[in-house]
């Protein structure tokens, strides 16, 4: 963030407008959320959630392969404002819900806390928390099965079946 | 400065013109260039080179930032591109983009094009049946538009010819209304399409579930070698264009091999304005282009002119070409010009469930699927609406994870995915009338981003198109209920005309000048050295899909240009 910050400053000193360089196109995962429609602060809350929903055991979870960034793109660039309104409000709340809950931070709590949290929006009464949760889960779910980690070593994509057998017996 | 000028109209001089090098113009760029005539293939999009210009084409799923799903921006900048269920973020960059390609729709009208050099041939869904006599016969018998001027027999041994060279899977099915081919091996039906087939033959005489005639290689001849083109690898991402070549488009197929003979120029970033007419020598001697990057208008010369444009640009174009002569658009001495143009009604879905061969499923991909040739009104006409339709059928066997809970819980459902039952779909392609009301024109004041004039387009369905939605439900869920599929399910999708991809006609083939704008070769009954080889020639549209048609139309006006050149008729 800082060298992106850095940038722009040295840009608006020098009194002209440019484009990032391609060599700029390289940020870390770490860094993309500035340009994202949620703050540092939701998004982190986001990365937190994503990874609560798909934890890690003896494989990684959603937070750790980048699932965080994939479902603030797809709610950022697939989704029209309204939905992007209540999906920063959802993640807010899930903030608040821990603090008045646990007192504390919705990163600081234990899984089975998180989950508490998360649950209570997706039983609970509230329209726009449930929409929100719903979107939430489908997208981690999406970000996760399609990502390079699960397609490689857990699902075995096959880019290149070069076959087609029209019946053959169910696997075990 | 005389010889200078000279010396530029002879470089800008060619034995023939090839305007637009989709499916049909690059087939009559093979042909002529094959057969030793100079020839300028002009595009109006860029260059995509086979391979090195497929940017997507080995990019894994999860490369793509939204995993195939177009952003909102985009879909909201292009309603018209984003309707085609191929626009996606691996295809989206061979689509043309609505705002930079305005016409007015006088009713909604999807026009889906592909401005590059491959066309749409990079797009299509590769199906490729030949029409029989009775689709042919269909205006005379039927009674609208106007006869065709040729029948099966004269186009047999051209759908041979081009068949052999783009490699056509299909199986020999013996089926009156649907000629059998060359075919390479088929691919497979699965079970439970296999299934169907038994039961709708036992039940049914006439309706025949087979598996689909599409333009795949699964068996690679010496032919398909020589044009650097292997067996199909069953990825299934062909919109993408194939590096394998698997696949039959212009890019793989027919441009490289015109380019091997060293008598074909590729002019990209061309976009034809008119056809030039001279009215001593009562012939087209050449075309108007606009180059797209210098925005300079420059003329090019030729004894022979195919145009395949696309079926409503091949319109616009013509309609364009004004003289004193033919002051209402080349050839178009009966003002018929741009009318009578149809399309295929894509407009019904009908699904199911069949809760047998729980024991079964697929392996690999396929890039085809079942087809149901027409069946209705083929021998005589025995429904209250005209044609008929041919049908897609598919049958897969479903899989899904349980998405209940989270945390840990998820997770694990996640790693095991589960079968459910097989699901059938079927969707249909009807025939649709030509009418003198469905037309398309040029609109007299609005100009597009290139000056052309404005393409205004009228089509619509009609009470035929009703009826026959209507039938095709019925009848496929009397076909499903007879095969003990539950749950059926029929929907009217509302497809809006356009989005078929199969929009034809305007300047008809014909038999007399007085109703149509073609002869029986596909030249123009008052311009003999044009030929119009694309969807803009066709008659009537039967229910197959047009692009094997187009092609034998491109090879066999090829070859009757050649020997008319040789006879000095031209």
């Amino acid at each position: 963030m800082e060298r992106r910050t850095a940038i722009r400053q040295m840009a608006l000193a020098a009194g002209t407008i440019v484009s990032l360089p391609t060599w700029a196109k390289g940020w870390k995962k770490a860094d993309l959320h500035t340009t994202s429609f949620l703050n540092t602060e939701l998004y982190q809350v986001l990365e937190v959630a994503v990874e609560a929903i798909i934890p890690e055991t003896d494989t990684p979870g959603a937070g750790e392969i980048g699932v965080g960034a994939f479902v603030a793109l797809m709610v950022k660039d697939c989704y029209d404002t309204a939905v992007q309104n209540n999906f920063s409000k959802g993640l807010a709340e899930i903030e608040a819900s821990s603090k008045s809950r646990f007192n504390k931070s919705f990163s600081a709590l234990q899984q089975s806390d998180k989950l508490q949290v998360l649950k209570s929006f997706e039983k609970g009464s509230d329209k726009d928390q449930k929409s929100f949760i719903g979107l939430l889960k489908n997208l981690t779910i999406q970000g996760y099965m399609n990502s390079e980690y699960v397609m490689t070593n857990l699902t075995h994509y096959e880019m290149v079946p070069a076959r087609y057998h029209g019946c053959v017996p169910v696997k075990g | 400065m005389a010889n200078f000028n000279i010396d530029s109209k002879n470089a800008r001089t060619y034995d023939a013109i090839v305007i637009g090098s989709g499916i049909s113009g690059g087939w009559s760029a093979k042909e002529l260039t094959e057969k030793g005539m100079k020839t300028l293939l002009l595009e109006r999009g860029r260059n995509v080179e086979h391979i090195k210009d497929y940017p997507t084409t080995n990019m894994m799923p999860w490369e793509f930032a939204h995993r195939e799903r177009m952003p909102k921006a985009v879909v909201d900048a292009n309603p018209i591109a984003a309707s085609c269920y191929n626009f996606k973020e691996s295809s989206a960059h061979f689509f043309a983009k609505d705002d930079e390609h305005p016409y007015i729709q006088e009713q909604p009208f999807q026009w889906i094009r592909g401005y590059q050099v491959g066309g749409k041939s990079l797009l299509w869904a590769r199906q490729t049946q030949r029409w029989s006599q009775f689709d042919f016969d269909g205006p005379a018998r039927d009674q609208f538009a106007v006869e065709w001027p040729i029948g099966y027999q004269d186009l047999a041994p051209w759908y041979s010819h081009v068949e052999k060279f783009a490699g056509i899977t299909g199986n020999k099915d013996g089926i009156d209304a649907l000629p059998d081919g060359e075919f390479l091996k088929p691919h497979d039906l699965n079970c439970v399409e296999k299934y169907f087939k038994e039961k709708v033959a036992q039940t049914y005489q006439d309706r025949h579930i087979i598996i689909g005639r599409a333009a795949h290689i699964t068996d690679a001849k010496q032919i398909h070698l020589d044009q650097g083109r292997a067996t199909c690898q069953h990825r299934t991402m062909c919109e993408r264009g194939c590096p394998f070549g698997g696949y039959f488009s212009s890019n793989a197929s027919t441009i490289p091999w015109a380019l091997k003979t060293g008598n074909l120029t590729l002019r990209p970033d061309s976009v034809v304005h008119s056809l030039i007419y001279d009215e001593k020598l009562g012939k087209a001697t050449g075309v108007r282009v606009l180059d797209s990057n210098t925005q300079e208008m420059i003329e090019f010369y030729a004894k022979i002119i195919f145009v395949n444009a696309s079926a409503l640009n091949t319109n616009l174009i013509l309609l364009n070409s004004t003289s004193s002569r033919f002051p209402n658009g080349l050839g178009n001495d009966n003002g018929l010009m741009g009318k009578y143009v149809a399309f295929h009604n894509y407009r019904a879905t009908v699904s199911a469930d069949y809760d047998g061969f729980l024991d079964s499923t697929t392996d690999g991909r396929r890039p085809n699927s079942g087809y149901i040739p027409r069946f209705r009104n083929v021998y005589k006409q025995e429904t209250d609406f005209l044609r008929g339709y041919a049908a897609g059928f598919g049958a897969n066997r479903s899989t899904y994870n349980d998405k209940n809970g989270m945390g840990e819980e998820l997770k694990e459902s996640l790693s095991k995915t589960k079968y459910g039952g097989w699901h059938v779909g079927s969707h249909m392609m009807g025939e649709t009338i030509p009418k003198e009301s469905s037309y398309v024109a040029l609109d007299p004041n609005k100009k597009d981003p290139f000056g052309m004039p404005m393409l205004r387009i009228n089509i619509g369905y009609d009470d035929n198109d009703e009826k026959m939605v209507k039938d095709y439900m019925e009848q496929m869920t009397e076909m499903y209920t007879k095969a003990g599929f539950t749950n059926i399910r029929t929907h009217d999708n509302h497809r809006v005309p356009g989005n078929d991809i199969h929009e034809m006609g305007g300047v008809r083939m014909g038999k007399d000048p007085k109703t149509s704008l073609l002869n029986k070769w596909n030249q123009l009954h008052s311009v003999k050295n044009v030929f119009v080889t694309d969807g803009a020639a066709m008659t009537s549209t039967s229910t197959q899909n047009p692009s094997l048609t187009y092609m034998a139309f491109s090879a066999r006006a090829v070859d009757h240009a050649i020997k008319e050149i040789k006879a000095k008729n031209l």
